[in-house]
Order: C-alpha cells, then structure tokens, then sequence
C-alpha cells in the first residue's frame, strides 16, 4: 500500500504548507526570490560546499590509476574527481572511479580480524584480536614451512596492496607459487610474447591518438574503460583515423568502427598471418625497415605462406575480401598504425601465437617509434624501496614448478596457476599446503571453481587479507581486513601527458590517504604493516625493509628529489619537462630461434581449438564499464547502473529458440554445469550464431556481499575446463560452451 | 546540453558523478520510478534502415520550454522575482514549488515548498523526476543542469568526468557558443508528434545510432496523468489564486485537504 502511503503523506504535508502560507501569506517568501536554489536540509549541499579537497588519491578501482582528489567534509569523503592538475585523466575519472566514495563506506567491508570456526565454504565467524590472528597465521605458515618446505605455501596476489607481500614470501619466505590473476588469467601472455618479438613488454603502448588507423582484436573500449587510454582512442578517431574491430560480437568499439571482422572465436590468428602475408605478397610492407630491423624474415614469410586470404576467410568464417581490405588499409596508412596488444589476452589457449602474430604485424608496418605507432612514454625516474632482500629467492627457483617439469619456459613471472593446483592435488612433485590470498579472489578469476575448491579444502592453512568479502574469503581460516586504496599511503604513479604528441611533459603522482585510516567501527590495517607483523612473528625481522607505507613512499619520493610534504604543496602532482618518445627502433624477431629452440613454432602459427559440441555455442566474455573484474559486484552505485550481466543470444537462433529479449534464462554448459542463477537474455544481430556472450564480474556466491550476491551469472562458474597455452602455461578461458535452460528446460542452440 | 554520441562511449561516469555530487538515492521510490537524475541506457546492437548499431541514451531533465511538470505543481503560488545575471533585468512571477527560470531556462525546484506528491514526475514523458522519500518528507527530485555548481564557476558535474567531452554545456540562445554550432550541425531534440515540449538536451550522431535513439528513447505519447494527483493539484490552484493575499489561503486549504480525506476514507 506504498501509494496509500504516500497520499496521505501529501495529504498531511498539504495541510500543514496551505497553513503556514496562511500565517506569513506571500511574503514570507519573498526572501527566496533572491535565492530561488536554497534546497537544505531537502537536497544534498554538493561537493563543493563546505568541503576541503584533498589531494594524493590515486584511483585503484582499476589498475589504470587515475590521479583523484577527494571532497571532505567533517572527515567523510563525500566525493572523488579526477584531479584538474593531472596531465593523464585530467578532471575526468570513470564510473567506478566515481564509485569508490561507495568501496570506501560499504558496509559489507571486512571490518576485524576473524578466524573460522565453522568450515571452509561454510564459514561461521569469531572475531579475533590482530595479535590473535597474526599468531595463528605465522604458527600456521612457519609449520608448513618446516614440514615441507617454503614451496609448499601458494599465494595468490592481486593489486597494489599485495606487491609488498608478495615480495615477502617470494624473497624471503622462498615460495615460488605465486600465481597473479594479472599475469595467468590475464596479460602475461601478451607480455613474454612481446618479450620475444620486441624485446619489451608492451603494456597498451599504442600512440592511437596520432594513429591514421587503429586495430583492435576483442579491444571494447567503452565497455572496457582507462580513462587516458580511452582519449587516446577517441582522439585518434576524432581525427579521422580508421577503426578495425576484430570480434565476434558488435561490442561498443565495433559501433564505432570503419571495418567490423565479425570473425569465429579463437580463429584470430589466423586472420594475422593472412593478413602478414598478403602485405609480404604484395610488397606492401615497409621494406625499409623490416631490412634494418627484422630477424628471420625468410623463415616467417616462408612459414606464413600457406595463410592464403581463402584460407584464412574459411577458418575465420569472415570473407576473403574483407580480410584484404583490412590489409590494404593497414598498409595504405603504415607506419602511422596502432596495432593494439591487447591486455586481457588469456582466450583460447592458442594465444601466444597471436600476440606473437600482432607484435610482427607492427613491425612489418614499420609502426614502431613513429607517430601512430607502438610508442611508449618516457616517465620519470623516482626511487625504490620496500624490496625485501632475496633471502631464500635461490630455494624458490629450484622449485619452481614448471622449471622442474620442463614446460612453459615463456611463462610470466610466478608458477602457472595449473601446476600449483595440479602439485597441491597429486601431492607431486611436492604438497601444498598453505594457501594465501592477498587481494584476489581465485575463486572467480581462475577457471574450473571445483578443482580450486578441492585445493582449498586440502590446505592445512588458508589465510585471506582482502577489503570485501570476496568468494574466496569463504574458505578462510583466518580472514584478514584490509585499508582501502583511499585510506592508505601506497605506490608511486609516474607517467605521461596523456597525448604522445601533445606538450612533452611527465608526472609523479603517489597514493596518499585521502581520508584518514583510523575509525572507530574498524580495526582495518595496511599491508606493510601486517606484512611486517607477520615477518617478525616467522622469524624475519632482520630483513624487514620498511618500517611503515608512510616511510616506503617517502623513500620513492626521494628518489626524485620529493617528499611527501612537497607533493602536497604540487597539489599532489609534480609535473614536469618531459622526453621526446618518438624515434625508437626495435628489433624484430619475425622467426624466433629461442622459441624454437624450445620446441614451439619460433614462426607464428595458427592452431586450431576445439569447436563446440553440437547445440552449443562459445561461451566468451568481455567487461562491463561499471565493473572491474569481479572486485566492484558489490558497489551499490556500479550494481544500481547494471545490476545484472545481460547473455547475449543472436537473433535468428533465438527465433528458432523460442526465446525472447528480456527472457530470464540460466545457462549449462558441456559438462553439465549449471549457472548457479539466473540473469536476463539480450537478443541482438549483433552477435555470431556460434558465440555466447557476458560480461565477467557478475554472481558472487557469498551471501556476505548483501549487494551483489547473486546478481547475474557468474561466467567463471561455467569455465570448468580452462584451456592451457603451451608456452606460457598461462590460462585460456573462452574455452566452454553453453547452453540455455528456461522454465528448467535445457535449449539447444541452432547451429 | 548537446550529448555527442560519437564520443561517448557509455562509460556511466555522468550518471555515477551526479549521484556522487547530489546524493542521489539508489533503487525506486514509492511509485516505481527510478530514483536517478542522469542515467545511461545502453541501446542495441540493432538493425536500423542505416545498418547495424549500438549506441547510448545518457538522459537527464531536459529543462523544456514548455515543460509538462510545471503547471501540474500543487503547492501554493508565491511570488518570485528572477534577476538575469547579465543584463540585471528583474521579472516577477507567480511560481508553485517548481518552475522554468525566465532568464535562464532552467526548470528548479523549490524543495522546502515542495510537496512531495510526485504530480511533476508523473507528468514528465522522460521520466526524468522521481520523489526523494529518504529525507525527513519527501521531496521531487530531478537535475538542475547543476545550476549550484555553475554559480560556484564549477562545470555541471556530469561534464567534469565526462572522459570523452561528448557532454558540451552552454547557452544556446549565444549563436557563437559550441552548443549552438552543434544545432545548426543537426543536434536533435528527443521529440514526436504527441510530445512536444522543446527539451533542451540534444543529441548529436551518425544516421545510424540516433536512428537507434529516437527509435528507442523518443517519448511516443504524454503520460496518463493520475487522475487524484491531478484533481487534487487542480482544485489546490484554483483555490491558491482565488484567495491569494487574501490570509485566507490557509483555511480554504484546509477545508479543501479535508474534503480529499473524507473522499479518500470513504473508498477505503
């Protein structure tokens, strides 16, 4: 009776407004004619009143790391903004960057120390005293420790806060097991490929600002969003330049794309070594430079020969003209390229190969050095500090898992994420037995939640530190709190005008508190000092590098000739007169003799990956722009935008389905997992027939995450059979196939 | 307010901004309307008769020329004079708790005179209003074009964040002014046959995607009044301008509140 309610509450507040105009008739409002806006106490005062703005926030929403500020009044953040000084986001920051006034005052946050009392997955909690929680843990990691070895603990970092102890276990402790979300289930791939090819990892260093045509393979910038990132590519298409997208689906970038490939999943490389070819074909290479620069250029034009445009057009079920006019375009505007790297690269388990493919497509254009092309900035110099000394760093080495077993020797630093999980199951070539999470959930950003549940539950110890209560917190025996990147003094952000061409200037931003990290609802603490705490409990203090964050960032400051103090005065960014970053050449290993060598094609090459299973379709995944990974599924302002992860079905085989848009649907896939809930279906043209699609970050099974829990599908839940990449060990995760299930009847897709 | 849609991206920075800046609650209120005063509403990919596309409807209050919820306010009338900041004409009216600013164009809410009966929002076909009930009464509730922001030399806080600039803010009577430039390129209001209020946001794009917009996001028809809020603004406005000055505001209000009572208890 909510409407009831409410006419009565008109009816009353009608009453008693008619009786107080009554008293002062019209005049008393006369004083408002001079001040029509005064709103309080009704409407919120902005951002701007009565606040101070506080300067040192650098963004971790994401890991881009936007330079903020924060609005305060009476020690509450009431807002965050891009801070005008910043020569990267400027005033600008994005959704979940405008969010994070939400991470900050959720109250769902882990709060206090806490131990398990109940079981792992079916936790019951007990509040503990830090001093409580860090004995049990050091007692606990010392004893696996001493009983198998310093290999047998696996950590699983993620994000700024884990870096400190991380080092700590892998220099110090001596475990090699370190498995980063960021590097096996994301970007590592791209990187040790590059390594070979270029010789540098290319993080997303394309000049697309100054690019007269840019190519994205699955880039859905706008759906995925950096703040800098995302103007260097609205101003490169701003001015005039021509956008390739290279997906299965019409994702935000394909909308606004000259040349959409709507090409078959996991058949990308192939499209690149038919694209390779026909510029060494038809000459229309820069000869010029792949004369001077290229390595094994015989051997990769001979290797590539096959890739004809028909064959390439019948694999990647895209025609052969198209693949041509992609060609021809590239060339016609070389060097003056943005060949993108990519950054969420781990898809197929073929991936290697591909970015393989993409770092030779750049050199063969000649787009390196030049504007438009694969360009880095010049940053600035600042300090180090915070390394811990490799104490036991020799004993890690000898044991790590994939030197052991001689595979992936391109691996990304760390231990594939498999062979951990494989050692913790078989008990070969050694146990383990402690787990610690710092900062990621692997529940939700490794493949195959079973098998990682299973390793869970054979650990004699599992420790968490984590600012929500993520999946993975669930299987915690003790359960640390954590500040926030808005509390906490932290890691130093040096960089770039946003714009390579633009006025050569860099910067040097540090994470400083923008709201103190002390309240009296929380006994949350920073990573150095809990890291440190722990150190000295498992008879490490001797090589404890920093007594506090607070010293680790002055001593990086120094580095540059600042303090802390003086940022502040810099309005919490020093800029200053940068490097021209144009005019670097690369070489380029177009044949490989060192992946040769170890026994993988050392030319790129196309291998095939396993079609879907007759009624299913390829799962594949993409982001959200509200949403970073599965982190922010329980921000209430991100939720309330896009509460749900939409699954996107093409429109003719929903026809034939039955299905309408808006259906509530939940998904099965070859193994006969089901989706865990149910989430709403988006029927489009705008997707291939054979491709499923979500965003990732969606149905956190906790129950502890009162906002998000449950809210759309968890797309992991369904990767129960990650693929691997040969080289790198590193995941590939577009690997299943589903299909649908309404009103508990399971629906094959059409082929 | 032009938005470009070949900018933007869809990023929701502008929708997240203005909750941020004004403390926009999250969810509905009572009346199941989305408790928001700028939103994102991704479109497509659809097949339009120009090809395949996807784009975005960022909508906010469109400040009309004639807006729909203005006339439908039941609060009592009160006199109002408008100063225009440039040329320091003044312009007295009669304005209930909402009204559009003669010199500036913007439609405002008076929140301590506002009823909280919510007849405004149901009255806008963008549904760009809803009623705040998370204060101590409740309260109507729309942008501002973040006019409080603007008199502190602040751009509107959706235009701040906005990455891409597609947000571009400025007066469009200036015929010089960017906004005015982007009309005269063909930036559209979101109007049809059946609803013509001259909003003051306007879209800009390529033939496909807003193709897509006014396909999608174009108001077909004005909202079916509620009938009760509509019959209880009537008789409240006709009684406020006849006794007007007359002190006697206050007892016929009364008389005509517990009318309504009665009415209403009777069909209870």
């Amino acid at each position: 009776m909510a409407l009831n309610l409410t006419r009565r509450k008109f009816l009353q507040t009608a009453s008693l407004a008619a009786a107080t105009a009554a008293v002062s008739g019209c005049f008393a409002n006369r004083a408002a004619a001079s001040t029509p806006f005064v709103r309080k106490p009704f409407t919120a005062p902005g951002s701007f009143a009565d606040t101070k703005t506080v300067v040192g926030g650098v963004c971790e929403m994401c890991f881009w790391r936007c330079q903020l500020v924060g609005k305060v009044r009476d020690g509450k953040l009431v807002k965050l903004e891009g801070n005008p000084k910043s020569i990267d986001n400027g005033a600008s920051i994005c959704a979940r960057g405008n969010a994070g006034v939400k991470l900050l005052y959720d109250p769902d946050r882990l709060k206090y120390p806490m131990k398990n009392v109940g079981k792992r997955g079916a936790p019951e909690w007990k509040r503990i005293s830090w001093d409580e929680a860090l004995d049990e843990c050091a007692a606990k990691l010392k004893a696996v420790s001493e009983k198998y070895g310093p290999h047998a603990i696996a950590m699983f970092p993620h994000g700024a806060s884990a870096t400190y102890p991380m080092g700590f276990f892998e220099k110090v402790v001596g475990t090699p097991n370190i498995s980063e979300a960021s590097f096996f289930q994301c970007r590592g791939i791209r990187d040790t490929a590059y390594v070979a090819t270029l010789d540098t990892p290319p993080d997303e260093n394309v000049d697309m600002a100054n690019a007269k045509a840019i190519l994205l393979l699955g880039g859905h910038f706008g759906e995925n969003v950096h703040v800098s990132h995302v103007k260097r590519y609205l101003k490169g298409l701003e001015n005039g330049a021509k956008l390739i997208v290279v997906d299965p689906r019409f994702s935000a970038s394909a909308a606004k794309a000259h040349i959409w490939v709507k090409i078959k999943p996991g058949t990308d490389t192939a499209f690149l070594l038919a694209v390779m070819n026909h510029l060494v074909k038809s000459g229309k290479y820069n000869k010029a430079y792949v004369t001077a620069n290229g390595v094994g250029f015989d051997k990769f034009t001979a290797g590539i020969a096959h890739a004809s445009l028909e064959w390439a057009a019948r694999i990647c079920d895209v025609p052969a003209k198209q693949i041509k006019e992609v060609a021809e375009l590239l060339a016609a505007n070389a060097p003056n390229v943005s060949i993108h790297p990519g950054r969420h690269v781990s898809w197929y388990g073929n991936d290697f190969q591909r970015e393989r493919s993409l770092a030779c497509l750049t050199g063969l254009l000649g787009a390196i050095g030049v504007k438009g092309g694969f360009v880095a900035g010049k940053g600035p110099k600042v300090g180090k500090a915070g390394g811990w000394p490799a104490v036991n760093e020799e004993h890690a080495e000898h044991h790590a898992l994939h030197k052991m077993a001689k595979k992936y020797p391109f691996s990304p630093p760390g231990t594939p994420t498999d062979l951990i999980r494989e050692a913790a199951l078989t008990g070969k070539p050694y146990p383990i037995k402690a787990f610690v999470a710092w900062g990621q959930n692997p529940i939700q950003t490794v493949p195959n939640q079973p098998m990682t549940i299973k390793v869970l539950q054979q650990m004699d110890f599992v420790m968490v530190c984590d600012i929500m209560p993520t999946d993975i917190t669930m299987y915690a025996d003790i359960l640390l709190p954590e500040t926030s990147y808005l509390e906490r003094y932290d890691m130093i952000k040096p960089g770039t005008q946003w714009d390579l061409a633009g006025k050569q200037q860099q910067y040097i931003a540090a994470r400083l508190p923008l709201v103190a990290m002390t309240a009296a609802d929380h006994e949350r603490k920073d990573p150095v000092w809990i890291t440190n705490e722990l150190a000295k409990r498992m008879g490490f203090e001797k090589h404890i590098p920093v007594k506090s964050q607070e010293e680790k960032t002055e001593k990086m400051l120094a580095g540059a000739n600042l303090s802390i103090e003086q940022l502040i005065k810099e309005e919490g960014i020093r800029v200053q007169d940068g490097v021209e970053p144009y005019g670097k050449v690369l070489k380029v290993n177009f044949f490989s003799q060192e992946i040769a060598d170890a026994g993988f094609p050392g030319v790129p090459t196309y291998t095939p990956v396993p079609e879907p299973p007759k009624g299913f379709a390829r799962l594949v995944y993409g982001r959200a722009p509200v949403h970073t990974f599965n982190r922010s599924q329980n921000n209430a302002w991100l939720v309330n935008e896009m509460p749900e992860n939409p699954v996107w079905l093409n429109d003719e085989s929903a026809r034939k389905m039955g299905l309408k848009d808006g259906d509530r649907v939940s998904l099965v896939n070859q193994d006969g997992v089901k989706s865990r809930t149910t989430t709403v279906l988006k029927v489009t043209p705008g997707i291939r027939k054979d491709t499923i699609y979500m965003a990732h970050g969606y149905g956190t099974m906790n129950p502890a995450m009162t906002v998000g829990v449950g809210k759309g599908i968890d797309d992991q839940s369904l990767i129960t059979k990650g693929a691997v990449d040969p080289e790198t060990g590193a995941h590939g995760m577009r690997s299943c196939f589903v299909k649908f299930i309404k009103d508990g009847k399971e629906l094959s897709i059409p082929a | 307010m032009i938005i470009d849609l070949e900018k933007c991206v869809g990023c929701h920075a502008c929708a997240i901004a203005c909750r941020a800046e004004w403390e926009v609650p999250t969810g509905k209120d009572s009346a199941n309307r989305e408790r928001r005063r700028n939103w994102v509403k991704r479109l497509g990919p659809s097949k339009t008769p120009h090809g395949l596309a996807s784009t975005y409807y960022p909508g906010l209050c469109n400040h009309c020329d004639k807006p729909a919820c203005v006339n439908v306010c039941p609060a009592d009338k009160v006199e109002v004079t408008f100063t225009d900041p440039k040329s320091g004409a003044k312009k007295t009216m009669q304005v209930a708790a909402t009204w559009k600013d003669p010199f500036n164009g913007t439609v405002q809410i008076d929140k301590e005179r506002c009823l909280g009966c919510g007849a405004c929002a149901d009255a806008c076909p963008y549904s760009a209003r809803y009623v705040n009930e998370d204060g101590e009464a409740p309260k109507a509730d729309k942008c501002t074009f973040c006019v409080e922001r603007l008199a502190a030399g602040l751009e509107p806080a959706c235009v701040q964040t906005c990455l891409a600039k597609a947000r571009i803010f400025g007066d469009l009577s200036d015929p010089n002014s960017e906004v005015a430039k982007y009309v005269k390129k063909g930036a559209a209001r979101l109007e049809s046959s059946k609803v013509k209020l001259g909003p003051n946001v306007r879209y800009y794009g390529n033939k496909r995607d807003m193709s897509l917009l006014v396909a999608t996001s174009t108001p077909k028809t004005m909202p079916q009044a509620n009938l009760r809020r509509t019959m209880m603004a009537q008789v409240l406005k006709s009684t406020a301008r006849e006794v007007k000055s007359l002190g006697l505001l206050g007892l016929a209000g009364a008389l005509v509140v517990k009318g309504l009572q009665e009415d209403e208890d009777s069909k209870e």
